[in-house]
């Protein structure tokens, strides 16, 4: 993390040189971080050689295992396969829509309650319970919610005098309804951080554009939105590689039907892995994938998280 | 902070949060009303809000004797995995916070592993605790598929990047002073950190342990993918109540409301922190 702001602590520790015999800093912290580094780095590394290795092979377990080299067969395979690129644009437009609603709905949540005078405590502590709980149990559980005849959903609609929709077997609705399950997830998540950064803001700024008369939204727009950007966009990356990996609640939910509609990356490859055993496939697509993940991690997430580890040892 | 409060539109505000809050709280609310209902309330339409509760869920649930077992192997899973994870993460932490190793590079290529999607990890790790399940050793020491050492593992490692980079954060808050007047009174470096450092990190390691038992406790895919039977843990055993006839939703609901209360109670716990544990300790909330 931020290099510039650790060095004062390096510095300060070269005083007590005296004990010559004694092993040097660097050993020191070698040591420490050496176990969790063996166990990181055997079990990080591993799949990932394990996967390279089997991209390139023939490898169906059900038919005996790795059977030879192919080049980059499984390449070609995955790259024109339908299904795969159907599987991503379903992720996509998971992630798209998930990960836009949450943040909307949760920033707007985020100023009403911090907004609030009253019960603020009791307000944090309910918004964040579904935190707590396993998307794969949860989200078991909302197939109750959604049932067409005994579910809470199309019951209060049905109050309301809305249309009924089969949430869970309905090829338009279906990736919708995992939607509205991943936001009530995590909407709580990005209300709670953006509660955080603008409880962190600065007062000064707000109270001259008080005295100089400035209404509400061009404070909004002009002050706090400007100032709030490091956390939002944070926020907005941690949910993204969350989301683009999305297992649980399809899993639990809807098992990528119906038909392959909701059939996320994470779920084909499942499928094509671990219910058909075609290991290669399954290696390359993964791969593919990974490599998505790690670029936008460290082209988006690092140097946010340098700013935010620099901001917070600066203080 | 700047607005001019005006009565009709605090009622407005607390009238959407509270709008809000209902839709977060429900379905937690639900599961645990029917987990309390008889059997022949939980499937009529419309549903029903008053009925006489009764236990007969938890018993089933309980009675199905998997599912004691199922808990079981979830508290072993979980704590075991969290005590490793809190010792492995607090040494090399505490080396990142203080004598920064890697510059950086070491750190954020630890947290790249964290964002591996579960799934590609676990077809290699199926394979290898199968493998290692059928050898001598795997025997001898009770790893392999549908072992619960093979769990331990599992979440040890999958925790491990998040718990370094939380307590980092925890170790950077950290006064330097303190330790460099311990060195001068003739501490040695494992001394600082036994004497001087763990006790003053004791509150942020145990929020990481929280956070570990939490993400242990929930987890799915491995536990669905590395155990048949011996091994499962509560997330994925609840799926058993969905059987050839039909799915049995108050056992269901008993079994969910068993995974889900004890970590709602440890959230509330955690409050204070959640912000910055969801963050990777990155905003300090």
């Amino acid at each position: 993390m931020a290099s510039t702001s650790m060095s004062t602590p390096q510095d300060t520790r070269s005083v007590p040189k005296k004990q010559g015999r004694a092993m040097s800093d660097a050993w020191f912290s070698v040591l420490l971080i050496l176990p969790a580094m063996i166990i990181i780095a055997f079990f990080a590394l591993y799949p990932l050689f394990y996967a390279i290795y089997v991209s390139f092979q023939l490898a169906d377990l059900t038919a005996g295992g790795i059977k030879g080299f192919v080049g980059l067969d499984n390449y070609r395979t995955v790259l024109f396969d339908k299904f795969f690129w159907e599987s991503v644009r379903t992720t996509l437009f998971f992630t798209f829509f998930a990960v836009s609603i949450e943040v909307v709905l949760g920033t707007f949540v985020a100023f009403l309650i911090n907004g609030a005078t009253v019960a603020k405590g009791l307000i944090r502590s309910l918004l964040i319970l579904p935190l707590a709980t396993a998307p794969a149990v949860t989200g078991l559980f909302w197939r109750y919610l959604y049932d067409t005849q005994f579910g809470l959903y199309n019951y209060f609609l049905g109050l309301l005098g809305l249309p009924q929709p089969n949430w869970l077997g309905d090829i338009k609705v279906a990736l919708w309804a995992v939607i509205m399950f991943d936001v009530w997830l995590w909407m709580p998540f990005v209300a709670l951080i953006v509660m955080a950064g603008l409880q962190a803001l600065p007062k000064e700024p707000f109270e001259a554009a008080e005295l100089d008369g400035a209404p509400y939204f061009r404070v909004l727009r002009k002050l706090t939105f400007p100032m709030l950007k490091p956390v939002l966009f944070l926020v907005i990356i941690l949910r993204t590689i969350d989301a683009l990996r999305l297992y649980d609640a399809v899993a639990v939910l809807t098992r990528g039907g119906p038909g392959s509609t909701t059939e996320t990356m994470t779920y084909y490859l499942y499928r094509q892995g671990l219910v058909f055993f075609r290991m290669d496939y399954a290696s390359t697509m993964a791969l593919l994938f990974l490599y998505a993940v790690v670029v936008a991690s460290l082209f988006a997430l690092r140097p946010l998280l340098n700013m935010f580890g620099g901001r917070a040892t600066a203080k | 902070m700047l607005e001019r409060r005006s009565t009709p539109l605090e009622i407005l505000r607390y009238g959407i949060i509270l709008i809000v809050l209902f839709w977060t709280v429900f379905p937690i609310a639900w599961l645990l009303v029917t987990s309390f209902k008889p059997a022949n309330d939980i499937m009529v339409s419309p549903p029903r809000f008053v009925f006489t509760p009764t236990l007969e869920n938890y018993i089933y649930a309980m009675g199905k004797a998997n599912f004691a077992m199922f808990i079981g192997n979830t508290l072993y899973v979980s704590l075991l995995s969290t005590f490793f994870v809190v010792i492995l993460a607090s040494l090399a932490a505490y080396s990142f916070a203080r004598y920064n190793v890697g510059m950086g590079n070491i750190l954020f290529f630890i947290l790249t592993t964290k964002m591996m999607p579960a799934i590609a990890v676990v077809l290699p790790f199926f394979l290898i605790f199968r493998d290692i399940g059928a050898s001598p050793i795997g025997e001898a020491l009770g790893i392999g598929l549908d072992k619960r050492a093979a769990l331990v593992i599992s979440y040890t490692i999958f925790n491990l990047p998040f718990a370094i980079w939380l307590m980092v954060s925890f170790f950077q808050d950290i006064p330097t002073e303190l330790e460099d007047s311990a060195r001068l009174n003739g501490y040695n470096r494992l001394q600082v950190l036994r004497k001087v450092v763990l006790p003053l990190a004791a509150p942020g390691i145990a929020v990481t342990a929280i956070f570990c038992l939490i993400f242990a406790w929930n987890e799915f895919l491995f536990a669905y993918i590395l155990t048949r039977d011996a091994a499962r843990t509560i997330t994925v055993g609840v799926e058993s109540f969905f059987t050839l006839r039909g799915v049995l939703w108050g056992p269901v609901a008993a079994a969910a409301a068993l995974s889900v209360a004890p970590m709602l109670f440890f959230v509330l716990i955690l409050q204070r922190f959640m912000v910055r544990g969801l963050t990777f300790g990155a905003v300090r909330g």
